[in-house]
């Protein structure tokens, strides 16, 4: 008889389905604005530009959201890589994606109310959530108020030392949102780990 | 050269003249043809390369006369009695803002040609002041005919003259000045100082029109001002102009409104604000449209290849692998399935 547990409270589930739906918007516009070019324009310009703001404060308003509400829940220890032993659990988790799955293995790792997330997901979670978005979202909203960005730096515009930090650090939340959505079908079943995103509940 | 090309009346009137002395006259009409081209082109050159360096003095001298009653210190020490004040405050310039204009160094009296001498000045010597034409004679031509489609032309044709933009005292051509941000700065200064003032718009506007109100209708711009402080009105309210920038003012039906013409690779920009440095594109860090770098980071126009290639491999790189892993993880799927089954 499988088992299940509610993983997931509601708040999470609305604030993962909005910063997905956010994140792609700002990828799609963001990639519209940087690669602009009038023969093969993705999202016309000044729309690109309308859209891209608008998404943007609402994305470092819900990254507000995301702090508070990780701190009241106690939710923020799911993301910290907890040292005894991590090495190796990263290791055999690196190890089942390369090798074992292809064998049919089980997953090292068992999702449990205590720990939802396996070591490496831990681990990427935490630099990505609390380094490289807030690096985004920072550097976006410089972006947004040019004004106080340096005027200069290294002999060039003082927006330019932003605009590439706001660049790197959007295309590793693409290429980290490409593997996770991947990463996404690897549940007992194609779809359990999206099921359990939606209603919460996870079936081992 | 065949005698058949001989020109009949060569043929007609000098039945005596053989080609070899045909052939010498036309040689030497050539040569005298190209000496006469080189001299006018060395006199024209002479003309370009201004005026020489006694020439210049004897205008900054005679110019010090002019300046010892219309600088603005003259207005709280006059020079002499019995000065007009109130017509001096209207005629007052700082002798080194004059200096540093293009027309800095002509003599005032090149274009305030006659009354200007003698002092109180002739009462019509107004009148006879130079028009820029007297000069531009060449430009003129091109630039009345801009002028005339302009948005200016259509409300205001008969009131409306090279000065009321081009302060000939004040004013620098983009080439000379060549700092961008020293060009945006000069240039936006004519245009706001009239569509940016009730006070100046009322002085030249047609009546009962009313002055928009400039935020208002560039509210789709994003970063209005900004915008402003880095770039040229004319960059998007004149047509591309091959030599120089168009003299054609456009209203706001017809100025650009389409982003990416700045906004990308093949920016606009290059042939408009830094269309004096282009040149001096130095592909600083690797950067495309480095000379605009220096001093603006414009988004779609300043881009490193070599980065935007490397991210988009990443992203292909990542797509393919968690594809292909899928694959492989399909195909171990059913050949599990098939073993078991066996």
């Amino acid at each position: 008889m499988t088992e299940r547990i509610y993983l997931l409270p509601l708040w999470l589930r609305l604030w993962h389905w909005t910063n997905a739906v956010l994140i792609i918007t700002l990828g799609i516009t963001g990639v519209s604005l940087h690669f602009a070019n009038p023969a093969s324009a993705l999202v016309e310009f000044s729309l690109a530009v309308r859209i891209h703001d608008i998404a943007g404060v609402a994305l470092a308003c819900l990254y507000g959201f995301f702090v508070i509400a990780n701190a009241i829940s106690g939710n923020w220890w799911q993301y910290v890589p907890k040292p005894p032993g991590i090495l190796a659990r990263c290791w055999a988790q690196t190890r089942f994606y390369c090798w074992g799955v292809f064998k049919g293995e089980r997953e090292p790792f068992r999702i449990t109310l205590e720990t939802n997330f396996n070591a490496l997901q831990a681990v990427t979670y935490w630099l990505v959530m609390y380094m490289v978005l807030p690096l985004t979202i920072v550097t976006g909203l410089i972006f947004l108020y040019p004004q106080f960005a340096p005027v200069e730096m290294f002999g060039v515009d003082g927006l330019l030392p932003v605009a590439l930090l706001h660049y790197l650090s959007a295309a590793v939340i693409v290429l980290f949102a490409i593997a996770h959505i991947y990463l996404g079908t690897m549940g007992t079943k194609l779809t359990s780990l999206f099921k359990t995103m939606i209603t919460g509940w996870h079936e081992h | 050269m065949p005698a058949d090309d001989i020109p009949p009346e060569c043929q007609k009137h000098g039945t005596r003249m053989t080609v070899r002395v045909f052939l010498t006259r036309v040689r030497v009409i050539q040569a005298v043809m190209i000496f006469m081209v080189m001299l006018v082109g060395s006199l024209a050159h002479a003309q370009n390369s201004g005026p020489s360096p006694e020439a210049l003095e004897k205008a900054r001298i005679a110019n010090i006369k002019c300046f010892s009653c219309h600088e603005p210190a003259a207005l709280e020490h006059p020079p002499q009695v019995g000065l007009d004040m109130k017509k001096l405050r209207a005629a007052v310039l700082d002798s080194d803002i004059f200096k540093k204009s293009d027309h800095g160094r002509l003599a005032c009296t090149k274009c305030h040609t006659e009354g200007y001498t003698e002092h109180p000045h002739a009462a019509d010597a107004k009148e006879s002041t130079g028009t820029c034409s007297d000069c531009h004679s060449k430009k003129s031509v091109k630039i009345e005919a801009e002028f005339a489609k302009s948005v200016h032309a259509k409300h205001m044709a008969d009131t409306f003259t090279c000065t009321n933009c081009h302060n000939p005292h004040l004013m620098r051509v983009a080439e000379k000045l060549s700092d961008p941000a020293k060009i945006v700065e000069q240039d936006n200064r004519v245009c706001l100082g009239c569509h940016d003032s009730d006070e100046t718009f009322a002085k030249y506007a047609p009546e009962k029109k009313a002055r928009p109100l400039i935020d208002d209708i560039h509210s789709w711009l994003p970063n209005t001002r900004l915008h402003w402080k880095s770039v040229r009105c004319v960059e998007c309210h004149t047509p591309v102009s091959k030599d120089m920038l168009s003299h054609e003012i456009l209203d706001k039906k017809k100025a650009e409104k389409k982003c990416i013409s700045c906004h990308t690779v093949d920016s606009a920009l290059n042939v408009r604000l830094y269309r004096h440095l282009v040149k001096d594109e130095q592909q600083k860090y690797g950067f495309l449209n480095s000379v605009i770098l220096g001093k603006s980071y414009v988004i779609g126009a300043t881009r490193n290849p070599l980065l935007d290639t490397l991210l988009i491999a990443l992203a292909a790189i990542t797509l393919v692998g968690v594809l292909l892993h899928g694959l492989i993880r399909f195909i171990a799927a059913r050949l599990r399935r098939r073993n078991r089954h066996d």
